[in-house]
């Protein structure tokens, strides 16, 4: 529960003929994560990649796959148990058929593209036939084909005119708007016939799309309108046409398709390991991965039952210098589960770095207690909590903990929807002991951070860094320095003197840590100067900062009372209706306003000054093989 | 924020490499060569000096100017922070040509992606995905939901209408420049006089050559060259770039040029010559602001412009060892400028 599952690096070797099988009973074995080999030694024995060519192919289909699922898509059928996976040439194949049915359904796709542009072409014609109708300009004369004027009439993006008018000039051309709609205007290009060449490339160049002006436009507006019916008509036919081939394309390779994402979905376990590496060498195809410990046996097991001895499986301890890259597997007993996303919203936990999740779940609803202690309001939050479902779920549990937390501290400060006379305090009232809360929130702070101090000792040591453990701002220098100064100022505040063994021990504590700064940064002399400097002096402003930072749940826990005092003092100078809808309105304003409040600050006390100290949550989550679909068609 | 910026880019300029690193990585011997580059402080190149491979080259030291860009943006807010950042997304345009004309030809996904650069933090499009495209339709379709959909439509009716590579590479470059001096002039109010004299570098730069090798190499109409240039209020204004492109030759172009414009470029020959001419007096006005600019800003951007030469010049160097290639063409490739000579 504090640590991840010990690992074993595992490398297992097969026939290469049998390598998709091998994923595929590994991805439903669910407990081997596949990871490169850190060291040379396989990387030179083992030179090929036997599967990237498989991969590659899986990925084109894939990805054809999901494209050609967005036109006709269906749920994911079931993958029946004695499955085997696809071989590369079934895979190419299948790859190839997915290309024909893409082809298809994309030139389907740009058929209705096709046919929506021109629809809207076309309506900007009949806008343009209707102004050039009002200009009374003779369009058979304009667009004479051998006229001395080379006249096109066409749209081009609002935000080229200008700089197509300054060029077109430099070619004895002109551009004349006449009409302008969503950021495209329609525009006549006129110039000399003969220079046509020349602005060809320019008008390309700028997006200028010619309009078209058929023959039955130039000629009695009566024809043109009945022309442009007539487009508009066939448009609408052809549209329909098209939509009764996307719904026969839909029938007719449906089955096909459902086969093919079973197929996909067993070829995908290869796929997915050889991106961390399946090396080879001739007929041999070795992967090389994490398990965790305690299933060894049981892969052993299961390799045995389905290769009979044409597999071997070596398995060892994790080496030091693979720290870095251990995955980390964590297990959790169904009540913290709730509060593992908001940890990992933070970071994962390294391999052998401490698991924050338990002091995470214990400390975030003690301190949400603290500061929103009250039994009426915790009621209604654990009630509101017990109802959230969907994709809030996870929330439930965090929310009735938080709830029962606040009703917990509602007792012992005899507080009851804000109400400080009904029930008597089994400890005290926070309104009434104001220092003595904001003491006890600092000695809550101090003890926090010293924990911290404590943790990250420990998570420096495992890690190796024995060096960072002793004499970092975050180790045991750093605790030295931090409970030499907490005792020294708590005399200076008490009236005695700050104490010469406080004194010394501080002053210690921070010479090391300097000393460590200095040793540890690797750059120029003025670079070093800086970053030992502005860091050791960030390790005491931020420990302080951090401590005082605890003010905060003191601070809540009188803020929850002098906010309730408020709603009440406004209660009072109303009467009967009005005093009730005061006192609950504002009830739900303290509930909604304050209760978020508190929530996302016992969150950043944990974040900020909780896990920046000892969490590095750089770990990498174990992500087994698994047999599920890929991610386009999930 | 300035301060701790302008700290920072001071720290950063002491990366920078004068002329006689350059020389001394020239004769360095190869089985010095790793150390070297550790200790100048490019541990990404010097991971892969064995593979000579141009590409993962190229990718190292993109990765490289990155890295340092991540840490001058942290600071940076507002305006300065999209200014910086868009100065990225040069690299994610490259990757959009090499989509396109990877779909053009047809190339398979897999080939395609491990020429594509890898932006890390700052990666904004769904390469894998667009990998995937089936062709250039489908990829343009893409491309037009992703945050480059205005530089990309651009493109698209332009090549739509040729179906010509060369309009679409220049219609990208030319728009995402205009969209590189439409930011720098929304600074202008928060910035002193070096950000337009460094963009005014840039541009003008990128104009003249441009216009020489589409009007003279590629002999492309007049108002077409035109079009193609960046839309600019620099030194070379629209007015001045009308009549340029009218010049019937190199020699004539050079003659209208204004000063001291055309004193850099006096007896300029080749468009090499005058890039690299060009680039010299940028990196000697870069080098001014960053040593004794006023704005964090101005100091951050002209680092990068050096910053990127540097790098530009350790590659050309690591190239021509690669190919053994003597050591004075490689001072050549490099130019007189970089090689302190000039």
């Amino acid at each position: 529960m504090f640590r991840a599952l010990p690992m074993a690096r595992v490398t297992l070797w097969f026939l290469a003929s049998e390598a998709p099988d091998a994923a595929l009973l590994l991805a439903r074995h669910g407990n081997f994560g596949p990871a490169p080999d850190t060291g040379e030694e396989l990387r030179v024995a083992f030179p090929e990649s036997p599967a990237e060519r498989y991969r590659e192919t899986y990925q084109e289909a894939e990805s054809r796959l999901a494209k050609i699922l967005e036109h006709c898509g269906g749920p994911m059928p079931e993958i029946p148990a004695d499955a085997v996976a696809p071989g590369l040439g079934e895979l190419e194949e299948i790859n190839d058929w997915l290309r024909q049915l893409w082809h298809t359904c994309s030139s389907v796709s740009e058929n209705e593209q096709r046919i929506q542009e021109e629809q809207k072409r076309l309506a900007a014609l009949q806008e343009t036939f209707t102004r050039l109708e009002g200009l009374n300009l003779d369009l058979s004369r304009l667009f004479r084909p051998r006229g001395l004027l080379d006249a096109r009439l066409g749209q081009v993006p609002a935000s080229n005119v200008r700089r197509l008018k300054d060029a077109l000039q430099l070619a004895g051309f002109v551009l004349s708007v006449f009409d302008q709609t969503e950021g495209q205007v329609f525009a006549v290009v006129a110039g000399p016939r003969g220079g046509g060449d020349e602005i060809g490339g320019l008008l390309s160049q700028a997006g200028w799309r010619e309009l078209p002006v058929p023959k039955e436009l130039q000629t009695h507006p009566e024809q043109a309108r009945n022309f442009l019916a007539a487009e508009a008509k066939r448009l609408e036919v052809e549209y329909g046409a098209h939509c009764r081939l996307m719904g026969e394309n839909v029938s007719r390779f449906g089955e096909r398709i459902r086969e093919i994402r079973v197929q996909l979905a067993l070829a995908r376990p290869l796929a997915e390991a050889s991106m961390q590496g399946v090396r080879g060498k001739r007929h041999l195809a070795v992967f090389s991965g994490w398990v965790p410990k305690r299933d060894l046996k049981a892969l052993h097991a299961d390799l045995e039952a389905r290769f009979h001895g044409r597999y071997q499986m070596s398995s060892r301890a994790p080496a030091p210098e693979e720290a870095g890259h251990i995955p980390s597997l964590l297990v959790y007993p169904f009540w913290i589960k709730p509060f593992v996303p908001l940890v990992k919203s933070y970071g994962v936990p390294r391999y052998g770095e401490f698991d924050p999740s338990l002091l995470f779940a214990v400390t975030y609803i003690f301190l949400f207690g603290a500061m929103f202690g009250d039994v009426g309001h915790g009621a209604v939050i654990m009630a509101l909590a017990a109802f959230l479902g969907g994709k809030l779920n996870w929330l439930r549990v965090v929310g009735m903990c938080a709830g029962a937390s606040s009703i917990l501290f509602g007792f012992l400060y005899g507080s009851i929807f804000g109400y400080e006379e009904v029930l008597h305090p089994l400890w005290q009232s926070p309104l009434h002991h104001a220092g003595e809360m904001l003491v006890l929130a600092v000695y809550g702070g101090v003890g926090f951070i010293c924990a911290t101090l404590l943790i990250n000792t420990y998570n420096r040591v495992k890690a190796g860094h024995t060096a960072e453990a002793l004499f970092d701002s975050t180790g045991l220098a750093g605790l030295v320095f931090y409970l030499a100064m907490v005792f020294g100022l708590r005399a200076v505040f008490t009236g005695e003197a700050f104490g010469t063994s406080s004194a010394v021990a501080a002053l210690l504590g921070i010479g090391v840590i300097a000393a460590f700064k200095w040793l540890e940064s690797h750059a120029g002399l003025g670079e070093r100067l800086l970053v030992t400097f502005i860091e050791t002096l960030e390790t005491g402003i931020n420990l302080f900062a951090n401590t005082l930072s605890f003010l905060r749940v003191a601070a809540f826990s009188l803020n929850h009372v002098a906010l309730a005092l408020a709603i009440f003092t406004l209660a009072r100078g109303m009467d009967g209706a009005g005093h009730w809808v005061t006192v609950v309105l504002g009830n739900v304003v303290i509930i909604v306003l304050e209760g978020g409040i508190v929530a996302i600050q016992a969150l950043r006390l944990m974040y900020y000054e909780g896990f920046s100290r000892f969490f590095g949550g750089d770990g990498v989550e174990f992500n087994p093989l698994r047999l599920e679909p890929g991610r386009g068609q999930g | 924020m300035s301060a701790f910026l302008n700290t920072r880019v001071s720290i950063f300029s002491e990366r920078l490499w004068s002329p006689g690193q350059y020389s001394a990585l020239m004769r360095t011997p190869d089985a010095e060569m790793v150390q070297t580059l550790e200790r100048q402080g490019l541990p990404s190149l010097a991971a892969g000096y064995s593979s000579q491979d141009s590409l993962s080259l190229e990718s190292r030291i993109i990765t490289q100017l990155l890295e340092e860009t991540l840490i001058i943006v942290r600071p940076l807010r507002g305006a300065a922070r999209q200014f910086i950042l868009y100065w990225t997304e040069r690299f994610d345009v490259s990757n959009v040509k090499t989509l396109l004309r990877a779909k053009m030809a047809d190339e398979r996904p897999a080939a395609v992606a491990s020429r594509l650069v890898n932006m890390g933090p700052f990666a904004r499009l769904d390469l894998d995905s667009l990998v995937h495209a089936e062709d250039e339709t489908e990829l343009f379709r893409r491309l037009e939901s992703s945050p480059y959909a205005d530089i990309v439509r651009h493109a698209l009716r332009a090549f739509e209408e040729s179906r010509d590579p060369f309009i679409l590479d220049a219609t990208l470059d030319r728009v995402y420049y205009e969209g590189l001096v439409r930011r720098a002039k929304s600074l202008d109010s928060q910035v002193g006089r070096d950000l337009g004299v460094l963009m005014a570098d840039l541009i003008d730069r990128i104009n003249l050559v441009w216009l020489l090798r589409y009007r003279f190499n590629y002999e492309l109409p007049a108002a077409q060259v035109y079009y193609l240039l960046v839309g600019t209020g620099y030194r070379l204004s629209g007015e001045l770039l009308q009549k340029l492109v009218t010049q019937p030759s190199m020699e004539a172009v050079m003659a209208q040029l204004p000063a001291p414009m055309a004193g850099t470029l006096e007896g300029a020959r080749s468009i090499v010559d005058v890039f690299r001419r060009l680039e010299g007096v940028a990196k000697h006005h870069a080098t001014r602001v960053l040593a004794i600019g006023a704005n964090a800003l101005e100091r951050a951007f002209a680092y990068l412009i050096l910053r990127e030469q540097n790098l530009r010049a350790v590659r050309a160097i690591m190239r021509g060892r690669h190919l053994r290639l003597p050591v004075d063409n490689i001072q050549q490739a490099i130019g007189p400028d970089l090689m302190g000579s000039v």
